[in-house]
């Protein structure tokens, strides 16, 4: 579905709506091009990624055709044809709209306060716009599970559902598992999984996001935050190199708490897998490496400012013969870059760490290659070794300096601590590897860096395709941005040269 | 430079004894009208379900904090004084606070939570009085806020009938 080798010839034929002129795309439902020009619609079974079925009919239009009398009819199941005069604003399309969230309001719980939805929900939006302040119904509401455990991704309130089906075509169309089903008739109907069996799949995250209203929610997300508290930042996901375009979301300049597809139409479509979604804990704030330390003797980890530990880094480098220099594939292109000026000035050997091919490919999303950046650096000029490759490199060189972050986890835990002691190890990474003692620890330096969540630059995703990743929020206090460390080193050195 | 003119004092005033006669009678005059002045705080303000005061939670009576944690307080509050974290129960109503601080010296007691609140669970009472040594002290959390809806009954008959004629 992602990949779009051949793209079949578009057809278009004008029509007005509005108003406006419109070239309207024949192989789409008319709610596509008033959407196209700009008019709002009201949607809820419509998704642009899924195909239509027309169940909500939320989307009334009022259409005028050859010498019919205008209709009101549903946008998202009428195909185009030349010369149709739409009318979105119509009297006759929002009485039937007013109607319409009527019913689906007849049986909906008053469960704004407590639904992770409300803020970002379809429904109350166009209840607040559209729909009657009261209900008129007397008859008791539907009594229906409220919490329904899917698994352990999706939650499933089944009052809340209002049956738009687009969970059900989702798990059809995109990950190609069907799991969920619409059970029973007419007012009996609701959301299951077949046989009650827990759902699968690495895409189950997705439900949340194409569920019009609060029926599905993230277990992980649930009662974590109301939505508009949150400040959502733009960027890319780290967890493979297809590099999906997210949006992170941070509660209170603070906590991570949930990352969301952003709509791209040439990377990821509307979607994007629950490891990256779920990837929280690589920018978790606990156990971060700030500032600079030095094993001691006598004292253990020796804590200093990171323009000390530039100092002292720059008179390591400069004492080196050839340094190898060890990039992780989570750097920008910008910090590449000035990692490239530095192995020059260096005269060292510059790679990347190229970490093996995982068991997470799909043929949907996931590359299975947990390298985001991996054709930005190579463009650039840099060496893919695999974690194995630096290890033996390792003892040709005095000095070795590993950059970026999770650069140590990707040479393996026992691979890092045991590189030769009677090599000098500089590593620049957000956090130290786990249980390093002074005295078996390799480390001779480690500098602490800032997560991708927490600076700004591009990386390059599999397809050749450059992608922003934005500051989500700040870095803790004493941890620089790695190409003000990069520069900073840099200028340190040349110092030094023009000094001796 | 602006130069005042001042009136020019009469033959009487300029005697001075007459004034401080009259001033004397004045003092004496109220001495036996009734006295105005509280001796607050040993007399308290009285207060009346209109007082405005401190912002209060009402736990209900089976014990449980009437608030779900919707944050529509926090979100009216104009002073940004409220902050809530939620939390999952396992009782009918799914949601209720974990977290519940009001920066004490932050609100301005303007009442917008009260109007906000969905589930008649903050309340303006009838409290007054806000008063500690340090900042910290101030920013009060979730038991300090606590009060029992008897206590507040009053102002929550108030508010609803102010509800009722919109
Ligand atoms: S789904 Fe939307 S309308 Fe329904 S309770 Fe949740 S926020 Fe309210
Ligand atoms: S659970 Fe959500 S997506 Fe699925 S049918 Fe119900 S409202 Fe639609
Ligand atoms: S508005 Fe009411 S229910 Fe909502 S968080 Fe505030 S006190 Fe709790
Ligand atoms: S969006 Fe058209 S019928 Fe649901």
């Amino acid at each position: 579905m992602i990949d779009s080798g051949k793209q079949p010839e578009i057809k278009r034929v004008e029509i007005t709506v509005n108003g406006k002129t419109v070239q309207a795309r024949t192989d789409k439902p008319l709610i596509h091009a008033c959407l196209q020009a700009e008019s709002e619609v009201p949607h809820y079974c419509y998704h642009p990624g899924l195909s239509p079925v027309g169940s909500c009919r939320i989307c009334q239009v009022e259409v005028q055709q050859g010498k019919m009398p205008a209709r009101v009819m549903v946008a998202c199941r009428t195909p185009v044809a030349a010369g149709m005069v739409v009318d979105t604003e119509s009297k006759g399309a929002h009485d039937s709209r007013k109607e319409c969230l009527e019913f689906l309001l007849k049986n909906h719980p008053l469960d704004c306060p407590i639904c992770d939805k409300a803020g970002e929900c379809t429904l109350q939006d166009y209840s607040f716009a559209e729909g009657q302040g009261e209900g008129r119904s007397v008859e008791p509401r539907r009594k229906l599970e409220k919490r329904k455990d899917l698994g352990d991704v999706i939650m499933l309130d089944q009052e809340r559902c209002i049956l738009c089906s687009r969970c059900v075509r989702f798990m059809e169309e995109v990950p190609e598992t069907p799991q969920l089903c619409v059970a029973g008739r007419g007012s009996h109907s609701i959301i299951e999984t077949w046989n009650n069996q827990p759902l699968s799949g690495n895409y189950q995250g997705n439900l949340a996001d194409v569920c019009p209203v609060g029926a599905l929610t993230l277990k992980s997300f649930r009662f974590k935050a109301r939505v508009w508290n949150l400040t959502k930042t733009a960027s890319s996901c780290g967890e493979c190199s297809r590099g999906c375009s997210t949006t992170v979301e941070v509660l209170r300049a603070g906590e991570i708490v949930r990352i969301r597809p952003r709509h791209d139409e040439e990377v990821n479509k509307w979607w994007m897998c629950d490891t990256g979604r779920f990837a929280l804990d690589h920018f978790s704030e606990v156990d971060r490496l700030v500032g600079a330390c030095m094993p001691s003797a006598t004292r253990g980890w020796d804590q200093f400012p990171v323009e000390d530990g530039l100092q002292v880094a720059a008179d390591m480098l400069m004492a080196a013969e050839k340094p190898l220099i060890v990039a992780s594939p989570w750097l920008t292109v910008e910090e590449g870059t000035e990692l490239l000026t530095l192995g020059r000035q260096l005269n060292g050997r510059v790679a990347f760490v190229s970490p093996a091919q995982n068991e997470l490919a799909d043929d949907l999303l996931h590359t299975g290659d947990p390298a985001p950046n991996r054709r930005g650096l190579t463009d650039l000029g840099f060496e893919a070794l695999s974690p194995e490759e630096i290890l033996s490199a390792a003892s040709e060189h005095s000095s070795i300096l590993c950059i970026g972050e999770r650069v140590a986890s990707l040479l393996g835990e026992d691979g890092f601590n045991s590189l030769p002691s009677a090599t000098r190890v500089l590593l620049f990474d957000c956090a130290l590897p786990a249980a390093q003692e002074v005295g078996n620890s390799p480390i001779d330096l480690a500098i602490g860096l800032a997560t991708s969540a927490e600076r700004a630059g591009h990386w390059v995703n599999i397809d050749g395709i450059r992608r922003p990743i934005l500051q989500a929020r700040p870095a803790p206090t004493g941890v620089w941005n790695t190409v003000r460390l990069l520069q900073n080193l840099l200028g340190l050195l040349a110092t030094r040269e023009i000094q001796s | 430079m602006v130069v005042v003119q001042r009136r020019e004092l009469t033959f009487w005033e300029r005697m001075y004894l007459p004034e401080i006669v009259r001033g004397l009678v004045i003092t004496f005059k109220k001495m036996f009208e009734p006295r105005v002045t509280r001796q607050y705080p040993e007399q308290a303000m009285p207060t009346t379900a209109v007082t405005r005061g401190q912002p209060r939670l009402t736990v209900k009576d089976d014990g449980n904090i009437a608030c779900v944690s919707c944050g529509l307080c926090e979100a009216a509050c104009p002073a940004y004084a409220i902050t809530i974290d939620g939390k999952e129960t396992d009782r009918f109503i799914e949601r209720e606070p974990e977290r519940f601080d009001i920066d004490m010296l932050r609100c301005i007691l303007c009442g917008f939570c009260e109007e906000a609140c969905p589930k008649e669970a903050i309340f303006m009472s009838n409290e007054l009085e806000l008063a500690n040594t340090t900042r910290e002290g101030l920013v009060y959390d979730m038991e300090q806020l606590k009060r029992s809806t008897s206590t507040l009954q009053p102002r929550i008959d108030y508010v609803r009938k102010i509800n009722d004629r919109w």
